[in-house]
This record gives C-alpha cells, structure tokens and sequence, in this order.
C-alpha cells in the first residue's frame, strides 16, 4: 500500500557525461528495454537519448495489442517469449502495466483470408501457442455485439482465437521499464537529438548530440520513424522504408466487449480500454510518409469498416485520431543484431508490431551486447538476410493485411 | 430557490416560442418543455440542476457551458450515447436517459468513490493490484464494470443515410459571429463563392445572448438586434451560403475541412479560409469548482436570453475582465440579486457607467479579490472569496449564493488553427494564447484574435475577409499587419487577469471528464511527468472527451506553476482532429461496397446459388457437385466463365519492348499467333502475378491477369512506359469483354460447331491463338490447358455473354457438357500443379522456389526484377514450393501446417481429394532439403497428422498429351 503514497521521481534528469559504455538511440519502450535488461547484466554505463519526451514515438502511439499468433517458425516463438515476459512484467517492474488478457480474434470475411488464418492456427499449434480456427457462432459467443450475419458485402466465415493475446496500457509499460533502468544507473536524456555518428576503422566512436559529443564504442539504434535517418549517420544502409499508420478513439462507453478484434479484410482493428473507450486501428497508409499527422479518408474508412464488425457502435463518436510512423521492411519482421559496421547494433524496422516485442528483443539485444554473441532467437532476423535472400515472411501475421 | 416552472417574460432575443410545449421523456418521466428548448434547458427549466455524474468520483454535476464545450450535460438521446443535452433540441417524445449513475442521477450510490479518494490518488492504478498477479485478474474485470460513460444499445436503432457531400468553394469562413457575419460579406464582393458554417442555430454569435447594447452604425442597439441586422444584410448576398447547425471538424492537408451537417458529412475544400471561431470560458481552478452553480458567465446569459430561464436567484460573479461587469449587469436586470461582484484585478473596471449601475442596484463590487471556494454538496450555497495573490490583503468573507457565475478564464477556440500549421503564443495582457504566425492562405477574426470590442471584432472580419478574397486571386493582403494594429489599439479593453490556482488542491477541478484535480498534478510533477505531454499521459487530463477544452489552459499553467517555467515553455499538447466528438456512423458515410458480376452472371444464378466472393467479384463455386464436373471436364467436356480474368490490350510498335520489360519471359520472340504463359516480379524477384500474353499481330498483343490484379498490372504497365518515348498503348478492356474456357476430350467437336475457326489440332495447336467467330460472334480464341486438358478460352464481347454460354451448351449437349464451377478448376488445375499466384505463393516466393526457373529468362537485358533474380539464381532459397500426395485417410485442408522431425518446416497452400489417384494431393513449401521426390513429411491438420510425401511431376497426364 505504501507505493500508492509514494512521490520519488520515477526518472531522474542527470547531465550528460562524456563516454558511456553504450549509448542507446531512442528511448521509447525498446530503448528502455535494452537499457533495463543490459542492467540486469551489470551494464549499467548507458545513456539513453530521446528527441522528444519519455515515449513520445510509437510507444505511446500504437494500440497496444499483445499477442504472438504469428505464422513463421522464426516468428512465432519470437513473440511467444515477448507474451510470456509480459504475463509477468507488471511483477517483475512493480508497476502495474494493466495487461488485459483477455484474448485476441481475427477474422476472416474471404475463404483465401480463412486459409491464411489455418496456417496461423496449425503453425501456432505445432510450436505450443494458444490458437485455433474458431467458427461465426463461437465468435459470436465470445463476442456478443459483433455482427455475423449475412447483410454485409463480406460477412464473417471464421475467426483465429487467440486466447493469451490482449491489451496493455502502453505508456505505463514505457514509465515502468524508464523507473526500472534509472534506478539501476542507466541515465534518461531527454529533449536530447542525436546529430552524428562518428565512426572509424570501421567501428563506432560516438555519438553528437545536441547537448553535445559522447564517446563510445556501442550505439544501439532503437528508433522507430526515423530509423533509417540514424543509420544513415553511420553510413549503415537499411532496406526500409516509413509510412504511417493511424488510430483513432472514441467517447468512453460502458464495457461491452472485453477482446481484441481484428479483421484481415476490412484492414480495422478495435479493443476496448479499461476506461471504456474503443480504440481503432488501420493498416498503414499506401505512400511512404514521415507526418504523423492523421488523415481524413482513413479515418472514414476505419470508421466505415469498424461499423460493418459492429453495426450498433454507428452513434458512438471518435474523439481524436493520431498517425505513428511505421518502418517497413521487406518480409514484415524486423532487423535485429549488430550491423556490418562494429558496435552499431539494429533494433529497428519494427513496423507495425514492435510495442509487443519490446521486452523480448530488450533482452535479447542486451544479450547481445554483453555477451558479444547473437541469441539464436534473433539469428533470423539479422541484418545480413536481405543479401543472403532468407526472408521471414510475417506480411499475412504482421499487419492487417492479407 | 429554484427558478422551477418559470420563464422570464418572452423577449425578442429568445429562441423558445412560450406558446408551444414540446414534451419528452427524461429517465421515464415525461418533462414539458418549449419549442425551441434544448434538452438542457427544458430540464433545468423543471428544476433539475443535475445533470451528470463525474466520471470518476461520481460528483454531481450541473450545467457549466450550455454550449457544448464542456462533458456536464452528457445524456443518451433516443440511444444515442453521450449525447451534449445543451446542444441537442427537444422533440416529441424523446427519450432521454442519464447515464453513469445508479440507482438515479440525483443519488447516485457510487458517490461512495469520493469517500475513498484519499486512497484513489494519480496513477493509482499503477501503483495498485498487480500483486500477485491473480488480484489483476480478479481487479480487473470490476473496472470495467465501473469505466465508462454512455451505453450501447445493441440491434438495429432505425435505418439512418448517411451522406457524403463535397463543396469547393472560394472562400470558407467558420464561425457565424459578428467577426465571420462580416468576413463572409467583404470576401463575397468580388464575387468570390463563400460558405459560412456555424455550429449555433442562429447566426450572431456572442451577440445572440447579449441584450446589452453596443453602438451599430451610430445606433445603440441590443447584441441581438445587431445580430439580426448582420444576418439580413449576410442573407442578402447571393454570393453567401450559409450552413447553419453545422461543425466544421477538423482541418486536414489539402485545404480540406469537414463539416458535420446532422447525418451529412460534407467535404469542404477551399482557396481561402477564414477562422472567425470565437472565444470559450473555462472555469478557474477553486476549491469545490465542479460543484452544480458553478457556470460561465455566458452560459449564464445564454439560459437568461436564449430560454428565459434564470441561473439562481442570488449569484457571486467573479471575473478578471470588464466581460464580467457586463454579465453581472444583464442578470441584475433580468431579476437576479447579485450578491458580490468579485473582480481580481487590483483596480477596478475602467467602465465607470457600468461600475455605478452595478453599485445603484446594490452590488457591492470587491476588487483585488478572487473566488476561493464554493459550498454545498449537491448544489451551490455560498462562496468564499479572498484576496487575490499580489493584491492589498483584505478578510476572507463567505456569501451565500446559488449561483457563482464565471467570467474569469477565456481560450480562443484555435484548434482548427494549430491543425493547419498557425503558431500560437501566450499573449499576457488579454490572457489568452493568440496567433503569432499564420499559414498561408489561413484568415483569423474576431474573438480567436483576442479582440472583446465589437467594433475591432467588426472591423478584423473586414479586414480577414478581404485578406481571404485577395488570397482567392493570388494576391497578398496587408490584414496581418492590420489586424495586429486593431489589437495593440484594442489591449486595454481586452485586459485580462489570469487567476493563479489556490494552494488547498484537493477539491480544486482541473479535468472535468477525468476527475483530475490539481493535487494530483502536483504530485505528477513530482513523481517525475515535469513535461504538458507525460503528465497528460499520466493524470488522463485533457483526454477526456471535452478533449482540453475546459482544462488545457490550466493543466498547463498549474505544470509550469510546479515546474516553474511559464506558459511558452510548457508548450500544450497537441490539437488532434477531431475538434468535436463525431460519430462513426457520420464518418463512415454511405455504405458502398461494389459487387461485379460477369455479363452470364444470371444464367449462373438460374443453376447454382453458391456464389463465392473473389475480390469484388461473384463467381460460381460449384454447379451440381464436384465430382460430376470433374468426370465431365475429363471424360467429356465442360464449360466454365472466366470473365473475371483481367484483360489488356497492348499496342504500339514498342508494345513487345514494354511487355519484354514487364514479364519475367521474352514477349518479343513470340510469333503472331502464339500465346505464352507470363509471369510477373517484383524488384526483389517476387512472383506479383502471372496470366498468358497472345500476340495477334506484331504490334497487337491481349493479356490476361489473374482477377484482382488487373488494376495493379495496368498502372505497372502504363508507369514504365512513361517517359521512354516508346509507341505503345495499354487498354484495360476486362469489363467489355467476357470469357469462358472451354475444354475437354470432346471440347474440339462442339467448338467446331459455331466457328468458322479451323481448330484441328494441326491448324490450331496447343498455346496457339486465332481471331474467328463463334456462334457469329467475334471472338479471340486461346489455346491453353489450365485444367489440363484440350481447351480454348473464347473472349468475345460482353455483350454477348448469355447467347454465347447459351449456344455453347446447346452445342454441346449431345456430349453431356456441363458448367463446371471454381473448386472444381481448382482441383484440376491441382492434378496438373499448375500454381495460383496469391494462393500458392506469398510475399516471399520467387520463380525458383516456385520450381519455376523456366520463366526466368537472364539472357533478357533488362526486365523488373532482373536484378533480384540473378543473384538468386546460384542461392539455394530456404524453401521450395512442391507437390505431394497424402495417402491418409484424415482429411487435410489448404494452410496445414508441415512438420518435419517434430518441427515447423512449411505450409500445405492447396490440397484436393483426386479422383483419379483416390488421394489427396496438393502443393506445399517444405524447407529446400526436404523437397527431393519421395521426402516424407507430415502434415499437422488442427490437432491430427497425416503422413504425405513429396512428388515431383504434375499427378495427371504429366507428358500433356491431352493437350495437343
């Protein structure tokens, strides 16, 4: 009880020293992670350094779905660790990151789209997560105010359930892991830009920053939005590219629906918050962009789209929409591990799924870097795939596309 | 003390008609209010001064705005949630229905909440119930239970059209105030087509509820009559339309602004738009300041001139701006005893005939002196007042009142500003954030300016409107420049005192929807969230849905009270669109989903009624079984429609160079008269799609697409040819031309029937094409086996569809022909391994993995994906797409999983029951060492595994015999 009285700052506001052990770009919830899980480890010489406020990128702009019913043999324990670190996080951080688990549905309007939901649930099964093919009637159970019948253009023929996927309130997860880091010593610097990498004899040296030049022989790059912009400054070419992706979110109402809801073919996704407001998601916008600005036509359409699963919602109202910045790669898995270039570790290229995978790629890459040797969980995902042509195909699990 | 069943004497400025009642239903019982009346004001005209309850600590709460700003007056309107009762107009027998309260509004039993507040501090739940893990599981579920504001109702509530609308306009002018009334009338008189939105019934304003009077062209006249004046003088100008009732939303990219007119949402785009918003009041942070009685000054003037309803009989006014005289003097007049007039500032108003009316009527007037705190537990009872920080001490006195009236915190309403790229800055002696560097092409006037004088707000929407009318011809303006002389001759009039917070913080509201009060943002600061934006995050102020409009202002300045950096640098959060709460359903618009059918759409319909949905197309799934169509296709012949297929015309001397540069395949060594089968790559060497291309002549090809692709491929097409000088043309003619496939042992003799084509096999061979007629209609004929055996795909027009199938089957009756449907092609073409893009490969699969690399052709100089398929091409892929057969009994189904030595190793993407080798079949990715003929695998099918092993050549009529 006596935490609920309690006033200690929960980050402190340190200077800048000169040299850190590692420095890490970008402090929202991968950052954070890194530098937490790297503590852990007994590094605790890092520097954390953030443009903005504390998770003023993605991680406190995502929707903040936790789920690991991915498709590839590479990706589905990947994000199976992350749901397992999650279960426990609130414990392990002291803070209560309110993870509703309460299950996660997609569903499928087309049999191609029921197809690509089978290879989720039989993959899922084969690697022991918690999924399966569900029909209309059981959605419908599970769900009592969706609509499942047959006066839409694409009614529903199925869903995956998902049971151990959910929500979670983000930002809690971003202050949880920034008490967590600060108190073991990794410093917060933020209102702080990065402006170079100095690099040489192919190796890291430091890092400009506005609030001036650090050394160090280990920079991890956990942006998200301008990920390539960073790795550019190292002269580190990364196959991305940035679109945004938007949301939206209405008035509160009385809790009617406790899992998360995502339909493949409608290209929407819609939870409801502990404090009753709905939360609506779409996939990303076709054209590349770096505006964080929200749009109008996406938001008819996730409007339009969210009435079609929920026809009676048609007189809730929106109140605001905001857009994040999704760095895409290729295949739709993310680029983790060192670089060509000596102490320039990747983090980045996390789409549209990297709020769930925060802590476990915080404690893999800070495995990483302590150990000096990559964690096989990550091998897949290196950065040298693209030349090698050994993709991770997550597009038909990672977005709401099919 | 309640004014209950009264209305004041009617009144010109009045917009309820006395004579007409107008009854509905508030929580079941009937309520009988005016025509004219918002549900607000037809209940506080019965007495009621509840109207909600917090929604966090259960407070009651009264009306605060009456102008849809603030969340007090949240109701559910004929099952609608949330619904503003202020802004909301009483109609016979409506159903009106508190909300978040049990068992009533009046006693609500969660009021209990509050008794535990000490326990219920900032970030509580943070802080609380995660430990062990099961209190969460246990704790969460009762949250829920208590989140939340407005219900919803489940099933149909009526059939509502929703519309889009699109406007382009010359010059848009939001807000219908004296500043816009005039800005729309100067950017009128060049002719400009203006449109005028306002959210008000009424054009005016400010005006509309101000019965004190102003000087109008050299005539003192009452707020409401000057605003009829400029309304008539508005209506006049035919060049003027005006959109009243309306809210202007959101300003987005592409000068476009969305305006929500009832169940239309009309699309705004414009040259010049001018923001003549207006100012809102929000309340000053005291203690016990949500308490019911506690109202803005105008919403005051609202209720007294609007409906003729009193707000109290005894009222405090407090102010920090001469605004607060005037309201004082309007609800004197109306029949209000003013019981102190409480005036921050250290001197008092510089209106001497105001200040003496005031003092006549027995105000007494305390200046230097500011509201400290309100008493009462469901209503207002008295007030405290103390002397404001920086002023000469004076005692602390408590007056009983019920009614404390505010006119002591003004905000332009700059959302629509900031959206569009203007920067704002705090303007200390108006106490008020004001524009400091437009956009281009964006207009301010009146209030939102920080001009309170009429004749500023007159002339800066003089001068905003000839701006945006110059703007129009691409001219500049010098209103900027102009506008900032009006307000620096104007400063001293629109003084105002912004009113620090109090020091006991506990009953100090900041965020009426959130319940968040300064204690706690205070205590944010401390715990750390020192910046507007983590301390928004962490307390919820300002995220509620009145989104910062009643507590943005504040929030910010008790941040930078406890930070100690001023109003600049705590900055503000940003304004997201959008500006008002708006419905989904307005947003989603009309429902449209386009359904395509192919031109023999209804002869299908007549035989089956399973239709599947391919992209926006129905096609036939099956006929009459499975089976049946494939012994026909097999041993006799079949018919099936293909029309969904995509088809362009390529043309154009360079038409072979283009099409060379677009497939995988050389197109320009196809001879005349041939047909080849295509695939398409992207950059990286990923199949996109694949069809067959015919050469008709040598600069005449036709192309085929696989169904939702044609649009892609067309665009592709077209976008690689621009800008390399080649003559060539690309003509997407899928929905004029249908097609069907016909094909079987016996396909040769009924097609012969109706054309005058030579199809022996000699004259048209396998992958030939001819142009002919069949059954008298011009037709393309393709040789192809897609379903494996002999076959021509007839293209001909669309138009012809229905004789066309028609002739067909009456051709080949006497060879027992039959429609056959999508599966059973599917399982055809299966028996052949012939792949379908999309179902077959994903994101990832090239030509090689595919078991393709015939269609790769390096020798090529240059075509899309080249690049990527060199270096492949010596790379063994980590996975190979292969055919196999399953012996088992189960019944595995496209998307199984494959698991090799206990492990995830690939994906079935198709699998059929074979009628011929009376087993499953099917294609599937197995990891590249796996994929030698004879490799066992197993297929895991949810929960059940079956055994299948990997077969190299196609499973029927491998050699294609049956093609020639």
């Amino acid at each position: 009880m006596w935490q609920l009285f309690s006033r200690e700052k929960m980050w402190r506001r340190r200077p800048l020293k000169p040299q850190y052990d590692v420095v890490i770009v970008g402090a929202g919830i991968h950052g954070l992670a890194i530098a937490y899980y790297l503590c852990k480890r007994g590094v605790t010489s890092i520097a954390l350094i953030e443009k903005s406020y504390l998770g003023a990128g993605n991680s406190g702009r995502n929707t903040a779905i936790l789920r690991s019913n991915y498709r590839t043999p590479e990706g589905i324990p990947f994000y199976d660790e992350s749901v397992k670190i999650w279960e426990h996080l609130s414990e392990e951080l002291d803070y209560n990151l309110m993870f509703s688990q309460q299950g996660h549905i997609t569903v499928a309007h087309t049999s191609a789209t029921l197809t690509g939901l089978r290879v989720r649930a039989d993959a899922n099964q084969v690697l022991g997560v918690n999924s399966r093919l569900i029909d209309p009637g059981e959605i419908k159970k599970l769900v009592p105010s969706i609509y499942i019948g047959p006066n839409v253009r694409y009614p529903i023929m199925g869903g995956l359930y998902h049971p151990p996927g959910g929500n979670i309130r983000h930002d809690a997860v971003v202050w949880g892991y920034a008490r967590a880091a600060d108190r073991m010593g990794a410093e917060i610097h933020t209102r702080t830009e990065v402006t170079g990498i100095d690099v040489a004899n192919g190796a890291v040296q430091g890092v400009r920053t506005t609030a001036g030049f650090i050394k160090t022989a280990t920079v991890v790059n956990a942006t998200s939005g301008w990920c390539t912009t960073i790795a550019r400054m190292a002269g580190v070419p990364l196959p991305v590219t940035s679109h945004t992706l938007q949301a939206c979110v209405t008035e509160p109402l009385k809790p009617f629906m406790d899992k998360v809801i995502v339909s493949a073919n409608l290209h929407v996704y819609v939870n409801q918050s502990d404090r009753g407001e709905l939360v609506l998601g779409s996939e990303i916008d076709p054209y590349t962009s770096y505006s964080q600005k929200a749009t109008l036509p996406t938001l008819e359409m996730i409007a339009g789209h969210t009435l079609e699963l929920f026809p009676s919602l048609r007189h809730v109202s929106v109140m605001r929409q905001w857009g994040g910045i999704c760095d895409m790669t290729p295949d739709y898995s993310p680029i983790m591990g060192e670089s060509e270039l000596k102490g320039f570790i990747l983090d980045v290229g996390w789409g549209t799924y990297g709020f769930k995978a925060g802590p476990v790629s915080g404690v893999r890459i800070a495995e990483l870097i302590a150990t000096g040797k990559t964690p096989d969980l990550i091998k897949p995902f290196l950065p040298d795939r693209f030349a090698k042509n050994h993709l991770v195909g997550e597009k038909a699990a990672a977005a709401v596309s099919t | 003390m309640t004014t209950k069943g009264k209305r004041l004497a009617p009144k010109p400025s009045q917009q309820v008609d006395q004579s007409r009642a107008v009854n509905f239903y508030y929580d079941g019982q009937r309520v009988s209010g005016l025509a004219g009346d918002t549900v607000a004001s037809a209940l506080f005209a019965e007495g009621r001064r509840i109207f909600s309850r917090s929604f966090k600590y259960h407070r009651p709460r009264g009306l605060l705005c009456c102008s849809g700003d603030c969340p007090n007056c949240i109701m559910e309107v004929d099952g609608k949630p949330n619904v503003r009762a202020c802004r909301t107009a009483i109609k016979d027998g409506m159903q009106v229905l508190s909300q978040h309260a049990w068992p009533s509004v009046d006693h609500d039993a969660l009021r209990i909440i509050e008794s535990f507040d000490r326990f219920l501090p900032i970030g509580f739940y943070y802080k609380a119930l995660y430990k062990p893990r099961l209190l969460w599981e246990v704790a969460e579920p009762i949250i829920r239970r208590l989140a939340g504001m407005g219900r919803v109702r489940d099933g149909e509530c009526g059939h509502i059209e929703y519309e889009y609308q699109y406007e382009f306009v010359d010059v848009l002018v939001v807000g219908g105030g004296p500043a816009g009334m005039e800005a729309a009338l100067t950017a009128a008189e060049a002719g400009n087509s203006v449109l005028l939105v306002d959210n008000e019934t009424r054009l005016g304003g400010h005006l509309l509820y101000e019965a004190r009077t102003y000087s109008y062209q050299s005539i003192d006249r009452p707020g409401y009559e000057i605003a009829d004046l400029l309304e008539s003088a508005l209506r006049a100008q035919p060049k003027v339309r005006v959109l009243s009732g309306a809210t202007a939303f959101g300003g987005y990219e592409g000068n476009l602004v969305p305006v929500l007119h009832g169940e239309t949402l009309i699309h705004v785009r414009y040259k010049s738009l001018v923001l003549a918003t207006g100012c809102h009041q929000y309340p000053s942070v005291f203690r016990n300041n949500d308490l019911p009685g506690v109202m803005l000054s105008r919403a005051a003037l609202r209720l007294i001139n609007l409906f003729g309803l009193l707000p109290g009989s005894k009222a405090v006014v407090a102010t920090s701006n001469d605004e607060g005289y005037f309201a004082a003097l309007e609800c004197s007049r109306a029949g209000m005893t003013i019981a102190a007039l409480v005036d921050a500032r250290p001197s008092p108003s510089t209106l001497p005939l105001q200040a003496a009316e005031l003092k006549s009527a027995g105000v007494p007037i305390f200046t230097g002196m500011t509201i400290h705190e309100a008493h009462g537990s469901g209503a207002v009872v008295a007030a405290t007042i103390r002397a404001a920080e920086g002023s000469p001490a004076s005692t602390e006195r408590t007056i009983p009142c019920d009614a404390i009236l505010l006119s002591t915190s003004w905000h332009g309403n700059s959302a629509l500003l900031l959206q569009l790229g203007c920067q704002l800055g705090l303007d200390k002696e108006i106490g008020q954030p004001i524009p400091n560097k437009m956009a281009a092409g964006i207009f301010a006037a009146g209030e939102v300016l920080g001009l309170r004088s009429l004749p500023t707000i007159l002339e800066s929407g003089r001068l905003s409107g000839s701006g945006a009318r110059q703007h129009v011809r691409q001219q500049s303006s010098n209103w900027w420049e102009e506008s900032q002389r009006l307000l620096s001759q104007t400063r001293q009039e629109s003084k105002a005192f912004s009113i620090p917070a109090t020091t006991d913080q506990k009953k100090n509201f900041v965020c009426l929807c959130e319940d968040v009060v300064e204690k706690d943002l205070r205590q944010g600061v401390t715990e750390g969230f020192d910046e507007i934006e983590t301390l928004k995050r962490y307390s919820t102020v300002s995220m509620g849905p009145c989104q910062g409009r009643m507590c943005s202002r504040s929030s910010t300045e008790i941040c930078g009270l406890a930070t100690e950096r001023d109003f600049g640098a705590v900055g503000t959060t940003t304004a997201r669109p959008p500006i008002h709460p708006i419905p989904l359903g307005v947003l989603a618009g009309p429902e449209f989903h386009p359904v395509k059918y192919t031109s023999m759409h209804y002869k299908h319909a007549a035989l089956t009624k399973q239709f599947l949905d391919m992209g926006v197309w129905k096609r036939p799934e099956v006929y009459s079984s499975v089976a049946e169509e494939y012994d026909a296709v097999r041993n006799r012949v079949g018919l099936i429609d293909v029309s969904t297929l995509g088809k362009l015309v390529v043309k154009g001397k360079d038409a072979p160079a283009l099409l060379d540069n677009v497939y995988t395949h050389w197109f320009s060594t196809l001879k005349p008269g041939r047909t080849r089968y295509g695939v398409i790559c992207d950059e990286a060497g990923i199949i996109l799609d694949d069809g067959t291309v015919a050469r008709l002549a040598p600069d005449h090809y036709y192309v085929t697409t696989s169904s939702g692709n044609v649009d892609v491929i067309e665009q592709w097409m077209k976008w690689l040819s621009t800008g390399t000088g080649w003559c060539v043309h690309v003509v997407n003619i899928t929905s004029g031309i249908a097609a069907v496939n016909l094909a079987g042992p016996e396909a040769r003799g009924v097609l012969s029937k109706l054309t005058d084509v030579d199809v022996s096999a000699a004259a048209f061979p396998y992958m030939a094409c001819r142009e002919g007629n069949v059954a008298g209609v011009p037709a393309i004929l393709l040789r192809v086996g897609f379903v494996g055996e002999t076959g021509w795909e007839i293209h001909f027009p669309a138009e012809y569809g229905e004789y066309l199938w028609d002739e067909l089957l009456e051709a080949g009756a006497a060879a027992d022909i039959r429609p056959f449907g999508v599966e059973t092609q599917r399982l055809l073409r299966l028996e052949k391994k012939h792949i379908i893009v999309g179902q077959d490969t994903d994101a990832l699969a090239n030509p090689y993995d595919c078991d393709m690399s015939w269609v790769v052709k390096l020798d090529k100089p240059d075509f899309i994906g080249r690049y990527a398929l060199e270096n492949m091409k010596d790379q063994v892929g980590q996975n190979r797409l292969v055919g196999f057969h399953s012996p088992g009994e189960g019944q595995p189904d496209d998307g199984n999983a494959i698991v090799i030595n206990g492990k995830l190793a690939g994906r079935v993407t198709s699998v059929r029951f074979s009628p011929l080798l009376k087993k499953y079949i099917g294609l599937a990715w197995v990891p590249a060492n796996d994929a030698k003929p004879g490799a066992a695998f197993s297929i895991y099918a949810n929960g059940k595994v079956h055994s299948a092993v990997v077969v190299e050549k196609p499973f029927y009529d491998p050699e294609g015999k049956r093609l020639k």
